[in-house]
């Protein structure tokens, strides 16, 4: 599990606006998504995040954090980017292969009926 | 006149012993059961005292069942229409106040006239009157019987020859015999009619006790009545008393109804894989039962929005579930292992989609605790720290980790019901037909254990206690059998 702190500017738009960080938030999700096999997007204080974290760790997976509270300057339009996508709560979301899988729900169905282990290795993720 | 009839097979057994009913008077009891009114049985031996002078006229072995009836005036009302002075002879008369008959066709009904049934019953002076009567009868012999006799049939054989003649001298000054029906006699109904009293005013309280009853019952009914038709859950049920929120006895109250359907989606089960139907029919039944899981975890989410220590503590179960509770219900994981021991001919694909499904199950439960761990860590953090200055904001930080305990509770049942799902895509139909009842019949067996241990004797019940101890214990065994039936 690595978390990404400074590399986070390295994808900002070159063109910036006054008012927000970031022109278009979902695009820059899904180009934070695309860069790693898993990424979760997660807050230091939340536990569901941790017990998604727990997951993935107890099976083998070395999942890109992304703790959008230690994040001063993104940080906040991505958490209402994943609101807007997700439609509830925002953290955690679980990107695998650059595609959405969804939050905690979704990750332990897809991972009861057996379907997210061949996502990950699919994804590179995992490797038995 | 189902009373009537009653007195009659009841008495035809005692047609022949006239004078052994006095014997069986006590406990009187027995007769007060057949009459709505009170049964006065001074009344009853003065009548068969009376009856004594009715055989005189007549023989004893007349071939009169309705004889022994007459002896019976249990029915004070029969009083009433008797004295009509109508003549007794060869009259077959099943009126059982016909004793009065006879009392009356002597010129002695004039002195029972008077009184009314119920006033007989009330008015001690007009037994009296009746024992007055009696004086003047005279009946030596008969009340020598009467009085005590053991043998009614020697005191009868006795009779019978006496009563045809001394139907002339039982009119006759016997000193003796006055004496006699005087001091034990008298002293014999004087009795009699204090225990009839005493029945007579037992049974008053009685009523009147069942009719207080009678009546709490029917308001306690209307208040439950009314209760669950506004959703709460009255009474003792979820043991909590009156500490339970709206939203827990709500959801108690759905789970109760849930258990029920349970017991029916369960024996429909049964049935439908003793009746060996085909697989697309009982596909329907087992999705049926899945859409039935389905809809205590919706229920469960419901309850969880507004009461999360209700469902986490595991308030809603019995004792013994919520020991081995998690997360507020079942672990999935255990569930997965007290199964593979029941589903033996499996195939290897089966095998391994059971192996798997066993390893995530357990791999998602350890996330969750872990989650669920940091969240108390984090709470703890939360209510220990801070300074006297800052315990409201403290609080409110505390109150805003705690709403996470719904989602945990949450991603658990959600966790359950795939498990769940899961299971009848690994499985056949038929085997997931087995796979459900043993559940069923697991989680029936854990309530009874719970209901047992609840019952069980205590050692510090000495002495008498012991043997009514091991008959709950036995009684408790068998209501239990219907649990192990099946399996």
């Amino acid at each position: 599990m690595h978390y990404q702190t400074e590399s986070w500017n390295s994808h900002k738009p070159t063109k910036s606006s006054s008012s927000s960080v970031i022109t278009d938030p979902l695009a820059h999700i899904e180009r934070l998504a695309s860069d790693n096999a898993v990424v979760i997007f997660s807050m230091s204080t939340c536990c569901m995040c941790h017990a998604i974290k727990r997951l993935f760790c107890g099976m083998g997976v070395n999942p890109t954090v992304y703790e959008l509270d230690e994040d001063p300057i993104s940080g906040k339009e991505i958490e209402k980017a994943l609101i807007l996508l997700m439609g509830v709560s925002s953290v955690p979301v679980v990107f695998i292969g650059g595609k959405l899988v969804g939050a905690m729900d979704t990750v332990l169905a897809s991972h009861i009926n057996g379907t997210l282990v061949p996502l990950l290795k699919q994804a590179g993720a995992l490797w038995l | 006149m189902a009373s009537h009839r009653i007195e009659e097979s009841a008495l035809s057994d005692f047609g022949h012993i006239p004078y052994a009913v006095p014997h069986m008077i006590h406990p009187p009891t027995t007769f007060t059961n057949q009459e709505g009114s009170a049964f006065d049985f001074g009344e009853l031996e003065e009548a068969i005292v009376l009856q004594a002078v009715n055989e005189t006229k007549q023989p004893l072995y007349a071939g009169r069942p309705a004889a022994t009836l007459e002896m019976f005036p249990s029915w004070p009302m029969r009083f009433h229409h008797t004295i009509r002075g109508s003549s007794k002879s060869g009259e077959e008369s099943t009126d059982s106040g016909s004793a009065v008959h006879t009392l009356s066709s002597r010129g002695e009904g004039s002195r029972l006239e008077p009184e009314s049934p119920v006033g007989r019953k009330t008015d001690s002076s007009s037994d009296h009157r009746v024992i007055d009567q009696m004086h003047h009868l005279q009946l030596p012999q008969q009340i020598d019987m009467a009085s005590g006799s053991d043998s009614p049939r020697t005191g009868m054989s006795q009779a019978q020859p006496v009563a045809k003649p001394t139907s002339e001298k039982r009119r006759g000054a016997g000193s003796n015999s006055e004496r006699l029906l005087d001091a034990k006699t008298l002293r014999r109904l004087a009795q009699n009619r204090e225990a009839a009293k005493k029945s007579r005013i037992r049974k008053k309280v009685y009523v009147q006790q069942l009719e207080s009853s009678r009546i709490r019952l029917s308001q306690l009914e209307q208040d439950l009545q009314r209760a669950r038709s506004q959703g709460f859950f009255v009474g003792g049920g979820g043991g909590a008393g009156g500490n339970i929120s709206s939203g827990a006895a709500i959801f108690d109250m759905e789970y109760t109804r849930w258990l029920d359907d349970d017991h029916r989606h369960m024996s429909e089960i049964r049935t439908a894989l003793q009746a060996h139907l085909s697989d697309g029919d009982l596909r329907v039944i087992l999705d049926g039962y899945i859409a039935h899981y389905d809809e205590i975890f919706r229920l469960k989410g419901d309850a969880a929005k507004s009461d999360v220590f209700h469902l986490i503590t595991g308030m809603w179960t019995t004792p013994a579930e919520r020991c081995f509770l998690w997360m507020g219900g079942f672990r999935p994981s255990e569930l997965i292992k007290m199964l593979t021991a029941q589903l033996d001919p499996l195939t290897e694909q089966q095998l391994m989609g059971i192996y798997s499904l066993q390893r995530s199950t357990e791999q998602a439960e350890e996330a969750l605790s872990q989650g669920l761990e940091q969240l108390q860590q984090s709470l703890t953090d939360t209510l220990a720290s801070g300074s006297v200055n800052d315990s409201m904001h403290h609080m409110a930080v505390a109150l805003g980790k705690l709403t996470n305990l719904e989602g945990f509770v949450r991603q658990a049942d959600n966790l359950r019901q795939q498990t769940l799902h899961q299971l009848h895509r690994v499985l056949t139909v038929r085997q997931t037909a087995r796979c459900f009842l043993v559940i069923g019949e697991y989680y029936g067996r854990l309530r009874a254990l719970s209901s047992l241990w609840a019952s069980r004797p205590r050692e510090i019940l000495i002495g008498d206690d012991i043997s009514c101890q091991t008959t709950t214990d036995l009684q408790m065994v068998q209501s239990s059998q219907n649990h192990f039936s099946n399996f």
